[in-house]
């Protein structure tokens, strides 16, 4: 093996990188961008929901409900520690669990969350917890809840906010999505949309 | 078995079939770049092609032997960890950073470079809140072009020198890095990422958006979120933020290349990045798609399909074993979850058994599926938090990748991997019954059988070495998430993850720490160059040697008994290596959970 084989090799990978750089970090990016925005304007940009000019999410990002008159969903592990506005305001992000579902402190933790959410339903009585409102999703801000997980909600959600059990449950059918092709993903609920057509935002 | 149970196992196999049904076209279409006779695709991209030939001023048939070639996939490989470096280090001061990212610490910079030259995509901090869109898009995202076209090049060079008649030659390494990428990568990318955008992955330049909060929170002086009533509450936070990017772009690559390292932190759970179950199909199939398509090229390059379909098999049985083990521990849910029946976990209008760490849109088949194959596949991503996972769960990502990227592995090194572990069988089933072993009309000799064994090895040592690294420094210098077995677990898994360039993590372990960025980004580097090495020494071992006639006594590499043998040896050195390690992690913490 030769010094200058290496030098060669050298200089050729650092001129492959470059126009690697060029056309697969600059160009490639740049065109899906030119694509998609035009395209699908709405997904590209974050699938912001806004009205009369205020964003109130993504209806792919979820947030933290715990409103009596609010549909809720999975518990978030958020902080106000990692992003701050221009100003130095402090914005909401979020992380997942990262916890051992065989751990004692998972079971502290799911035994908590379950007083919790049976102390908010007083309606259900014993009925079992279904488990995406006492599970932190892979995310931390799973935008969706299960059918199951809305239906156990119905009843405080309609005292709380003055309507009857039909219309919150018209609103949730409205905001569901069924699984593709009724076979791939799941069903589910839009939390989000939901709360803002509760509101009457939406 | 249960019915949800069997209805996750039926996708996953439609999964499979979808894979192989796709792969065997797309592996012709590879042979054909590869060796330079693509007319149709030569007619778009040959001006490209030629054009790059120029700049490098490389002669596309001027054929290496293998010490040429190690020395070109080392100085590249080089090349790209030093200005993924810069680039990581000095992002602060660069464009394209309207979030105004600074720049990395060296520590944490050298892990990332070596983690995405290497093709495993380990990540020691979040993307979207430490890493400028330059970074993503023209470092992070260039590398996951750049790694697998690397590992596949590899692959070609290795499958010409089994085919070679006597010359010792392996081909071009940059002809094949830039067809590849060109022809193959770039292509499926660009389709795959348009695919994606539609299904609401974001692709902009525009900064992270700020948005109002429904139910302003309370927090207390670090940021972390307390009751509206707590006394530590020292602020009210009404907005929130939602990061965004030329997420589609890098996220179709990062799954078709078996990369894995997400935009965000969330990696594929995170619904920016996988929005819908169609969005879900389309990233868990990319995961497979160019480890199952180098199998079959295999096949078409020594020009007996049987002997990629063979191989093909062996890789199938045993993800169908993992996948089956991890599909049914994650339908279970733990006692810690269920508390005696007052939590449901039953499939009634809701995804049953554990969803702790799983998406709702997923749901435990989607997520159980997609961590089988992250982890057959060198890739890593994940569509879950691997932590999350039941003890059982959490194993079978640990076999796949400490079988040493066998089971479909990174794009090229897995193939290389597998023709390794061929080659050891076809030694050892020659000698139990007397005869000189060859493989493919090629004999294996001294020379050979040094260069599979320790390819073969190599990830297994590079990965208990580091594991006994990490577990030996001092306290505090490894920030475990957790205590005794589930915290060893993270330590394991890490050096597995890096050693066997997956790059998915039990993320309870909070891997931004100096030792642990060091430890690793060697374990990185000696688990990629390494085997890569004896590939190549494999291949110009065997290029020089002249094809022999195949004999009424030889060994047949195409036949279920050689699949057979091939399957106990992979399932042997890898139990032999890995057990004791696994007995004291999530073995021993499931069997805590019956206690």
């Amino acid at each position: 093996m030769h010094g200058n084989q290496w030098v060669r090799a050298i200089l050729r990978s650092a001129v492959l990188l470059l126009a690697a750089t060029a056309l697969l970090g600059v160009l490639y990016p740049l065109a899906v961008c030119a694509v998609a925005t035009a395209a699908f304007p709405a997904q590209a940009t974050g699938s912001l929901i806004a009205v009369d000019g205020v964003t109130y999410g993504s209806a792919l990002v979820g947030q933290p409900f715990r409103e009596p008159g609010h549909l809720w969903g999975r518990p978030t592990v958020a902080d106000a520690s990692t992003f701050t506005t221009e100003d130095g305001e402090r914005l909401l992000w979020y992380g997942p669990e990262n916890l051992s579902p065989a751990s004692d402190e998972f079971a502290e933790r799911v035994a908590a969350r379950v007083e919790a959410v049976r102390a908010a339903h007083p309606d259900q009585g014993d009925t079992p917890v279904p488990s995406e409102l006492v599970t932190v999703s892979g995310s931390g801000f799973d935008p969706h809840i299960s059918p199951a997980a809305a239906e156990y909600q119905v009843g405080r959600v309609a005292v709380a906010c003055g309507r009857t059990e039909e219309e919150v449950r018209a609103i949730i059918r409205q905001c569901t999505e069924r699984p593709l092709l009724g076979a791939i993903g799941e069903a589910r609920v839009n939390v989000l949309k939901v709360n803002l057509m509760l509101d009457g935002i939406l | 078995m249960s019915a949800e149970v069997s209805a996750a196992l039926f996708t996953a196999a439609a999964y499979g079939a979808l894979l192989v049904a796709c792969a065997v076209p797309l592996s012709g279409y590879l042979v054909n770049v590869m060796e330079g006779r693509q007319a149709r695709a030569r007619r778009i991209v040959g001006p490209v092609e030629r054009g790059a030939f120029r700049l490098l001023r490389v002669n596309p048939d001027d054929s290496m032997g293998w010490k040429r070639y190690l020395v070109c996939v080392v100085a590249f490989t080089g090349v790209s960890i030093a200005g993924l470096f810069v680039l990581l280090v000095a992002q602060g001061a660069l464009p394209a950073n309207p979030e105004g990212f600074g720049g990395l610490p060296a520590d944490t910079a050298l892990n990332m470079a070596v983690s995405f030259a290497t093709n495993t995509d380990w990540q020691a901090v979040a993307g979207e809140s430490h890493l400028s869109y330059l970074s993503q898009a023209a470092g992070l995202a260039v590398q996951n072009f750049l790694s697998p076209a690397v590992g596949i090049a590899v692959a070609f060079a290795l499958m010409r020198g089994l085919w070679s008649a006597g010359d010792g030659r392996l081909g071009n390494f940059f002809a094949d890095v830039v067809r590849v990428t060109l022809c193959v990568l770039l292509p499926l990318s660009l389709v795959l990422s348009i695919a994606l955008a539609s299904q609401g992955v974001p692709q902009t330049f525009q900064g992270y958006e700020t948005v109002q909060l429904l139910e302003p929170v309370a927090v207390d002086e670090a940021g972390t979120v307390v009751a509206a009533d707590d006394p530590a509450a020292v602020e009210e936070v009404t907005e929130a933020v939602v990061p965004l990017g030329p997420q589609a772009s890098q996220v179709a690559i990062k799954q078709l290349g078996t990369n894995g390292g997400g935009f965000n932190g969330a990696n594929s759970a995170s619904a920016l990045e996988n929005p819908t179950p169609l969005a879900n199909l389309l990233e868990c199939l990319a995961i497979l798609l160019l480890p199952f398509t180098l199998i079959l090229s295999f096949g078409r390059m020594v020009a007996d399909r049987r002997q990629g379909r063979a191989l093909l098999a062996c890789v199938l049985i045993l993800l169908a074993a993992g996948t089956a083990v991890l599909v049914g521990a994650e339908f279970q849910a733990t006692p810690q979850l269920s508390q005696d029946g007052a939590v449901y976990t039953g499939s009634l209008s809701q995804a049953a058994g554990n969803m702790e760490g799983k998406e709702c849109r997923i749901g435990t088949a989607g997520s159980a599926i997609w961590t089988a194959f992250t982890t057959a596949a060198a890739n890593g991503s994940t569509n879950a938090s691997l932590e999350g996972l039941t003890p059982i769960g959490t194993l079978v990502p640990l076999v796949f990748m400490g079988l040493g990227e066998v089971v479909g592995g990174g794009a090229g090194t897995g193939l290389a991997a597998l023709v390794g572990f061929a080659v050891l069988t076809v030694f050892i089933a020659s000698l139990m019954v007397g005869r000189t072993p060859e493989y493919l009309g090629k004999k294996i000799g001294p020379t050979e059988m040094r260069a599979a064994v320790v390819m073969v090895t190599a990830p297994a040592l590079v990965i208990l070495l580091a594991a006994a690294g990490l577990c030996l420094a001092p306290a505090g210098a490894v920030p475990v998430g957790e205590g005794g077995p589930a915290g060893f677990a993270e330590v394991l898994y890490a050096a597995v993850s890096a050693g066997a360039n997956n790059g998915s993590a039990l993320a309870g372990l909070d891997a931004d720490a100096p030792l642990v960025n060091i430890v690793l980004a060697g374990a990185m580097v000696a688990g990629r160059l390494i085997p890569v090495a004896c590939a190549l020494g494999l291949a110009g071992s065997l290029a020089r040697r002249e094809p022999v006639a195949a004999g009424p006594g030889s060994l047949s590499t195409a036949s279920p008994l050689f699949v057979f043998l091939l399957l106990m040896i992979i399932v042997l050195v890898g139990a032999l290596t890995l057990l004791p390690a696994l007995a004291l992690g999530p073995l021993a913490e499931q069997l805590g959970t019956l206690a």
